[in-house]
């Protein structure tokens, strides 16, 4: 998943960005509001927001965001742990609320969850013809043979999976799978949808051409 | 199982003593309505009887010139109506004024020569003469008739007259009396309608919520409460600007706190997955002493809020003391009875406890419940002297925080009130030191 990280908190902010990369996830981590600002109109799949931030509330960042029609699922990181706080976090527009200090690994469980929701899976399985992709033990099998992908293989997956059945601007998924900090080459996104094919299946994910790309599940699932 | 630490604040669910509440141990204060009643009815009768005495003492002697009037001019009507002349005795037929009057003439020889029925054959007075007398029976009016020869007594005995003025003065004694009985019943109800205003205070108090934001105790009822309303509203006010005050620092010194603390988490995290495997196990304690400096700190968090209230739950006792493996410390739960308890406060008190047993020499904590709603840990330590446990116990007892050396009795006996409880230190079974942490009433 892509990750907007806003923490002020520089120990916090670098450990959480450390460890949700090894857990396999792009994350674009900025200090204050007025940072996180520059990259609006960039997709992430989930928003993590410090409620107080240097530059401003991030509950009011969020409740402004979501004024404006963006649907992004947000998850609040927070020291404030009293129920109106929470409930207060939760009305304003977040989709979840982490009281620190939390262990990362209940946040990485809780972006799976989120992935889920945002997948519409019951489960955290999406299955594409002989393809079983399972969010949650971030794990890939074809015909019941386990395939082993490398992280930005899986990244690109998770990314298409999680918006299974609906074309995926290439733009979109290059940012989804490379972040907005990363270098990328102009024919890295084909490069990894070509070993996915070749791994996987070349009916896996089609090409909407000039558009994108799409995991086509139609009537596979 | 003890150290040094500063003082606290003021505990959640501590209790104040009972004398602060302004009920004196044993009788109950004296109440304000009785002793004004009290006083209301010996006032009135007092006032009744002395206004009795007073209209005795008049009615008496009305009664007595009025009598005497009486006779003086029922003499003078007689005088009018006698003979002048007559020597032989005569006896008056009865007539209705015999009922009240005796009446005889006397010649100049000290002879009754016409008399009433009721008069004696003797004269009323031994010499003549004329105006008011008193015999031992009689009150007599002697008016001389014609040149003096004669004169004529009108007399009333001593007795009636007495009757008379007995009972006019009873009856106006009574009256008096009857209308200080009423005086008092009249102001006895208006002192209960005037005390009703108070009664109804004190109710609005016990619902009040000086807390809410712009609460009142609404309009006073009399003047004389207004500066009652005024003082309360003012006291309010300033208590729920503390309150505000407290709520924005503990925000801050959450963030402050919080916050750094998933920052070592989460760093850990990272070096663990990145360490080689030898390195490993040390960071996992590292990692495992972070989680348990947070579990502390999030509960001092929560004891300290003046708001936070102890959130119960099903304790599954042995579940929560794995949660602490403490180096060289080896921690044994016989049978538990079920708990209900905040999890949190709970963990951070066993940490605090099973953390100063280690440091204070202990191997082997046994930790049971041998009541309801009562945890004790007992360790094999060196224990302290019977004296110093007391002492410990007396400062806990008192919230004397100062004279508990650590953080852990502190914290635990905090723990303890919260829950509507006590930490108790009694004595070890063997040379340990024991503690025994109620937790109130379950539910």
């Amino acid at each position: 998943m892509r990750l907007l990280l806003i923490e002020d908190d520089d120990i916090l902010g670098e450990g959480l960005r450390d460890y949700l990369r090894g857990e396999g996830h792009t994350v674009d981590w900025f200090r204050d509001l007025r940072h996180a600002d520059a990259v609006r109109g960039e997709p992430f799949d989930v928003w993590l927001l410090d409620w107080q931030l240097p530059d401003g509330s991030g509950l009011e960042w969020l409740r402004a965001r979501r004024a404006k029609g963006e649907t992004t699922p947000a998850l609040m990181l927070t020291a404030r742990d009293r129920l109106n706080d929470r409930v207060t976090g939760l009305d304003s527009g977040a989709d979840d609320y982490l009281v620190k200090p939390f262990a990362p690994e209940e946040l990485a469980a809780r972006l799976r969850a989120m992935g889920r929701r945002s997948a519409g899976a019951a489960d955290a399985r999406v299955r594409v013809g002989p393809v079983l992709i399972d969010l949650q033990a971030r794990a890939v099998s074809r015909d019941g043979e386990r395939v082993d992908l490398t992280a930005r293989e899986w990244a690109l997956l998770e990314a298409l999976a999680m918006r299974s059945g609906r074309i995926v601007l290439k733009g979109e998924l290059e940012r989804l799978v490379h972040g907005s900090d990363v270098e990328i080459t102009s024919n890295a996104l084909e490069v990894h949808i070509s070993s996915l094919r070749r791994k996987l299946g070349r009916e896996l994910i089609g090409t909407v051409r000039g558009l994108g790309y799409r995991l086509d599940d139609t009537g596979a699932r | 199982m003890s150290s040094g630490g500063p003082s606290t604040g003021p505990a959640r669910g501590a209790r104040a003593p009972l004398a602060a509440s302004g009920v004196a141990d044993g009788a109950p204060p004296p109440s304000i309505r009785r002793r004004l009643a009290r006083a209301m009815l010996v006032g009135s009768m007092l006032a009744g009887l002395a206004v009795a005495v007073s209209v005795w003492l008049a009615v008496i002697e009305e009664v007595d010139e009025l009598l005497d009037d009486t006779l003086q001019a029922s003499a003078e009507v007689m005088g009018a109506l006698l003979p002048a002349g007559g020597a032989s005795i005569a006896v008056a037929a009865p007539s209705h004024s015999d009922e009240r009057f005796a009446w005889q003439v006397v010649d100049a020889s000290q002879r009754v020569v016409m008399r009433s029925q009721r008069a004696p054959v003797q004269p009323f007075v031994p010499p003549p003469m004329a105006g008011f007398a008193d015999s031992a029976q009689w009150r007599v009016y002697g008016l001389a008739l014609g040149q003096g020869a004669r004169t004529l007594y009108v007399a009333q005995t001593r007795a009636e007259r007495a009757e008379a003025q007995f009972e006019v003065a009873i009856s106006s004694v009574l009256a008096a009396l009857a209308v200080g009985l009423l005086t008092y019943f009249w102001l006895s109800g208006l002192v209960r309608h005037e005390w009703a205003p108070v009664q109804r205070l004190s109710d609005r108090l016990a619902a009040h919520e000086p807390l809410v934001a712009g609460a009142t105790l609404g309009t006073a009822e009399r003047a004389e409460l207004l500066s009652v309303h005024r003082s309360i509203d003012q006291l309010g006010q300033r208590l729920a600007q503390r309150l505000a005050h407290e709520r924005a620092f503990t925000a801050q010194a959450a963030h402050a706190l919080r916050t750094p603390l998933a920052g070592i988490d989460a760093q850990l995290a990272v070096c663990l997955r990145e360490s080689p495997p030898a390195l490993q196990p040390r960071l996992q304690r590292v990692r495992e002493a972070a989680s348990r400096l947070q579990r502390v700190v999030a509960a001092l968090l929560t004891l300290f809020r003046s708001d936070g209230e102890p959130v119960r739950d099903a304790i599954d006792l042995d579940a929560l003391l794995h949660q602490f493996p403490i180096e060289r410390l080896r921690i044994e739960l016989q049978a538990a009875l079920p708990l209900q308890a905040d999890p949190d406060l709970l963990a951070a008190a066993l940490a605090n406890l099973l953390d100063n047993a280690q440091r204070h020499g202990a191997s082997r904590v046994v930790v049971s419940t041998p009541s309801a709603q009562v945890v004790r840990l007992d360790d094999d330590g060196p224990g302290v002297s019977a004296e110093r446990r007391q002492a410990l116990q007396q400062a806990l007892d008192a919230q004397a925080y100062d004279d508990v050396p650590g953080l852990g009795l502190t914290l635990a006996d905090l723990v303890a009130r919260a829950h509507g409880g006590r930490l108790r230190l009694p004595a070890a079974a063997g040379s340990g030191f024991a503690v025994e942490l109620s937790l109130g009433a379950g539910g």
